[in-house]
């Protein structure tokens, strides 16, 4: 009876996650066929698509670009956010508190079009030219909301006390900091900081309204989908896909760790 | 760092160092920009130059053209009807991982959560190569004898939009709605149980007000972003399924670009969202309390 009840719930759960990862499957699957014609029934078997992305030499350039905006944004969406996240811990007023949370959230519900737009403005207000820069400005904002959430939630039972007691036996809050907080939520930091960097990898919208003429992965494979079918999208995208599922894997394990 | 130390001794007992370098970088990088967006708004642009001033031009020409009513509109309906989708779905879902596969609940969230990252653009191209004319479904259903001709519905339709739309957003919706349940005992829901409630009552009197945040959040995020998205339009929604933001993209990256227009456009865009939003969350606790 028991098993009978949960065959509905375990259904339509298998359900849904056919739906999201349908999409990735065929990536996967269109990635190693032969016919450049993405339909059943399917002919052969290759690693083409492969050889053929990287004989791209665009590709070196976005894969360059890409990996060194998801660092720019690992390290400073990292930082950023880990230290607001603390002094939001920190605050004893609860309604100050949740004021600054969720402002500091508004970014991800801003639809990203209107993010990437008013950054458009803004730097050519400033008269700088769109590019990297540009763009490594919009992939932290993005990625800072995610990176305070997750710090949030992990901090918000972490233990004070410890702190107070460091004080108390002298030592400045400087070295408090380093001997005692950092090396209990370093995991989470980690953890964090490679979600940015996830995050960014992936980053499109904002990056198409401000890098201007140079190149990201994002970027790359949007120029090739609007020239028509091309099966090395698949293998660019089963290639992002595997190194984004790398980062948030090893991100979980590290936020999961407890520090203790 | 420094200056956060310094900060943090001076301040004592509330240290606002911590806070310090993400607002700074809030304000400059998101308030301000915002402000500019608003204020560019009112300015008027002759060919690639814009020409500061203050006019209600650019909102006049949005709400008195019939094609821009017309996009609004339609964005709005695609916009709801993936909310509609996707809201009870990543609800149900939710609920399945909460209260029927309780240990196991965690490990579905990040199976859920990690399909996200297989690229936004991906998936979109994705769905394009699953429901397109010559795509994996037509194909499939040919191949096995279903159908003869190939549905042409699939792609470049308002479908091909809301079914994309709403496995992009599925995840989104999904972690905040477990995160509020995670709060809802039990207890709560044996109790109304016991007490003689039907199944119905239960989720309208106990579970939804109780997961309210959980599901504003989810409403917020698959509704907004929903609205907001112009990529998947225009890969798989064709030239009858374009919606407000590919006008807005086209005022900024297309040909005879005006970005006064467009930036009217997007603070249209936002304002109606939210009074939408506003509207719906009213509703909910409405239908919750009668």
């Amino acid at each position: 009876m028991v098993r009978l009840k949960r065959l509905v719930p375990a259904g339509f759960v298998a359900l849904v996650l056919t739906y999201l990862y349908a999409p990735i499957a065929v990536i996967v699957l269109f990635s190693v066929t032969t016919s450049p014609r993405l339909s059943m029934p399917i002919e052969g078997l290759t690693l083409s698509w492969y050889a053929n992305a990287f004989s791209n030499p665009l590709m070196t350039t976005a894969l360059t670009n890409s990996l060194i905006l998801a660092l720019v944004s690992a390290v400073f969406s990292g930082l950023f956010g880990c230290a607001f996240a603390f002094g939001l811990v920190a605050l004893k007023q609860p309604r100050l508190r949740a004021a600054l949370l969720s402002a500091s959230l508004l970014p991800a519900i801003v639809p990203l079009l209107v993010i990437g737009i008013s950054l458009a403005v803004f730097f050519r207000a400033l008269g700088m030219p769109q590019g990297l820069l540009n763009t490594a400005f919009g992939h932290i904002l993005v990625s800072l909301p995610f990176v305070v959430l997750t710090m949030n939630a992990r901090l918000e039972n972490f233990d004070f006390s410890t702190l107070e007691a460091a004080r108390d036996l002298g030592a400045s809050p400087w070295r408090a900091f380093r001997d005692i907080t950092f090396p209990l939520i370093r995991p989470s930091v980690i953890g964090a900081a490679l979600l940015a960097a996830a995050l960014s990898l992936d980053e499109f919208v904002v990056t198409w309204f401000n890098i201007g003429n140079q190149q990201s992965l994002p970027v790359l494979v949007w120029g090739l989908m609007r020239r028509g079918i091309d099966p090395s999208i698949n293998a660019i995208a089963t290639m992002l896909f595997a190194l984004l599922a790398c980062l948030v894997i090893a991100s979980n394990i590290l936020n999961r760790k407890k520090a203790s | 760092m420094a200056d956060a130390t310094t900060a943090s001794m001076g301040g004592a007992r509330r240290p606002l160092g911590p806070l310090l370098p993400a607002g700074a970088f809030y304000v400059v990088f998101f308030a301000v920009p915002m402000l500019c967006l608003f204020v560019i708004s009112f300015w008027t642009a002759k060919g690639f130059t814009l020409i500061p001033g203050f006019t209600f031009a650019n909102y006049v020409k949005i709400f008195t053209s019939p094609l821009y009513q017309a996009l609004m509109l339609r964005t709005i309906g695609v916009a709801f009807v993936t909310t509609l989708i996707v809201v009870p779905a990543a609800f149900a879902l939710a609920c399945c991982m909460r209260f029927v596969f309780e240990r196991r609940g965690q490990l579905i969230l990040q199976i859920v959560l990690l399909s996200l990252f297989s690229g936004y653009l991906v998936r979109i191209y994705a769905w394009r190569t699953i429901l397109g004319k010559q795509g994996l479904l037509n194909s499939t259903l040919m191949w096995l004898g279903v159908i003869d001709e190939p549905l042409e519905f699939l792609i470049y339709s308002n479908i091909a939009v809301v079914i994309t739309l709403s496995g992009l957003l599925l995840p989104l919706a999904v972690l905040p709605l477990y995160s509020a349940l995670l709060n809802v005992p039990r207890d709560h829901l044996e109790a109304a149980r016991d007490l003689g409630a039907g199944r119905l009552h239960v989720l309208r009197t106990v579970l939804v007000p109780m997961a309210m945040p959980g599901l504003r959040t989810a409403f917020a995020f698959a509704f907004l972003l929903a609205a907001g998205d112009f990529v998947t339009p225009s890969l798989v929604g064709g030239s009858q399924s374009l919606l407000i933001g590919n006008i807005v993209a086209d005022q900024f990256r297309g040909i005879g670009s005006n970005w006064p227009l467009g930036a009217a456009m997007a603070f249209v865009v936002v304002a109606v969202m939210l009074i939408a939003y506003l509207a719906v969350v009213r509703l909910i606790r409405w239908v919750t309390r009668w």
